[in-house]
């Protein structure tokens, strides 16, 4: 058993998300080599690494929006089981199984991919009203609530294209947050944003770590790492290099690659 | 009074056959192009080259002789088959299902190009925002993928629709009493060619007007939250 996980059964802190030994390749590519992270419930787990290290395609297997070619995923009490086809791609065994564990963990894309064509109050509502089939007006009442929570439910009635890319990923966050989820992933939310937005989108994002959300959250914000995280991992070439809480490793990082990659960032 | 030597009303039965026969072919071929498009952008080998053989060919051949060798050839093969299964009397095809089915066949071929590039067009992360909140591969098709895509698709699929109007005009020789087909019988007793093509050429004319600003209409509708270029 790791040792995350036993800390967790000591603590008596229920897990929300575990992977052990995920395992990825991109043709000849290993993107992830056998890594293994976990999530308690009303964490914040960040993960951070240079491009190409892993971070965005550890979250994207964990909705399945890439599937992995070997791990064990655990979301909740559900681990859902991968199976081998016949002429070799590795496939999730249920797919309804996928769609629900979906519906649980909402994400939030770095290229915000609000859908372009509802107003952001249908694209909030869309995913209740479809997914978790609740009533239109039950929806719209939540929407408010959550776009109100995230400064924007004035835009309601606009379409993505007339916001700006802080409205956007905030207006993504209420539509995450709307689907009430069992844990939120984050999958670089402020890399597409121009430098003067990232601090709205980090406020709310700070807000929502504060009120106890587990959240994923890969960044380059190391700032955001530091102060909000309760978790660090820092990924190198598709494995784990270090991993703590940010006040221990930031301050005495163990691994020369981790503090490359800290001395690097801090001159920018 | 407007009587065209006693023609006109021949003649807009006609008109109807044709508006008929274009509206008829258009729901073949927007589902037989839906079809080739997802066919021709499945994981699976054999649909993709199915799809493939499917509209290389129809885009390789003339209509005209397409619709002869579907029209005759079709007709054969119905009663070489009804012969063998034991059937004794002679299979008439019906000309308005055999020319719905022609057209509706060969620009299948030609919207199935269309609605790929459209679906190509639409962003990845458009689609995967609408799995990773747990809808199905049906709502993600439904309520994204084709709302989205049917902007990208309008410009050549009125194009398509256009030339497909004009290509009913085809179905004269294969015997079915298109608009064109009356004209000419029309003309032929009368003697008078140049009144009554320019009468059915007229009608054409409203039906692609009619159906431009339609168009325009629906690009607009479905341009709603992009950003003009």
């Amino acid at each position: 058993m790791k040792k995350d996980t036993i800390k967790a059964l000591m603590s008596n802190q229920a897990i929300a998300i575990s992977v052990e030994d995920l395992h990825k390749s991109f043709g000849n590519l290993e993107v992830l080599k056998g890594v293994s992270i976990s999530a308690n419930k009303g964490e914040v787990v960040s993960m951070l690494g240079s491009s190409g290290s892993g971070k965005s395609t550890i979250l994207r297997c964990l909705t399945f929006l890439d599937v992995p070619d070997k791990g064990k995923i655990v979301v909740g009490d559900e681990e859902i089981h991968l199976k081998t086809k016949r002429n070799g791609m590795v496939v999730p065994r249920d797919h309804k199984q996928v769609e629900r564990v979906r519906s649980k963990l909402s994400m939030i894309f770095q290229q915000f991919n609000l859908w372009s064509h509802m107003t952001i109050q249908d694209n909030v509502i869309e995913a209740p009203v479809h997914v978790l089939k609740q009533t239109k007006k039950e929806a719209r009442e939540k929407a408010r609530f959550y776009l109100d929570k995230v400064g924007i439910y004035d835009k309601k009635d606009a379409y993505p294209s007339h916001l700006s890319g802080g409205q956007q990923q905030r207006a993504a966050i209420a539509r995450a947050l709307a689907m009430e989820p069992e844990a939120m992933l984050f999958d670089e939310p402020t890399s597409a944003l121009d430098p003067e937005l990232v601090g709205e989108v980090l406020k709310v994002m700070h807000d929502l770590a504060e009120e106890g959300r587990t959240m994923i959250v890969v960044t380059h914000e190391i700032g955001f790492a530091k102060e909000v995280s309760s978790k660090t991992i820092f990924l190198n070439e598709g494995r784990i290099e270090e991993e703590g809480p940010p006040k221990e490793i930031f301050e005495n990082p163990k691994s020369e690659r981790f503090r490359q990659f800290l001395a690097s960032s801090y001159e920018t | 009074m407007f009587t065209l030597y006693g023609y006109f009303d021949s003649i807009m039965e006609g008109t109807w056959v044709t508006l008929n026969l274009a509206l008829s072919s258009l729901g073949v071929a927007v589902l037989l192009g839906i079809l080739g498009a997802l066919g021709k952008l499945s994981n699976s080998r054999p649909l993709r080259s199915i799809t493939l053989a499917y509209t290389t060919i129809i885009r390789g051949i003339p209509d005209l002789v397409l619709m002869l060798l579907i029209f005759y050839g079709g007709q054969m093969l119905v009663n070489n088959l009804a012969f063998a299964l034991g059937y004794e009397e002679y299979v008439d095809i019906n000309p308005f299902i055999a020319g719905v089915g022609t057209i509706g066949f060969i620009f299948g071929a030609y919207m199935a190009e269309t609605f790929r590039g459209a679906i190509m067009a639409v962003s990845k992360g458009q689609l995967e925002a609408g799995a990773s909140f747990g809808m199905t591969r049906l709502q993600v098709f439904i309520r994204i993928l084709v709302p989205q895509m049917i902007r990208y698709a309008l410009p050549s699929f009125g194009n398509n629709w256009l030339v497909m109007i004009k290509a009913t005009a085809i179905v004269s020789v294969i015997g079915l009493d298109d608009m064109v087909r009356k004209a000419g019988i029309a003309a032929g007793a009368t003697r008078k060619p140049f009144t009554f093509y320019l009468f059915v050429a007229f009608n054409y004319l409203i039906f692609t007007t009619v159906s431009t600003y339609i168009l325009a209409w629906a690009e607009r509708r479905y341009s709603i939250g992009e950003r003009r270029a």
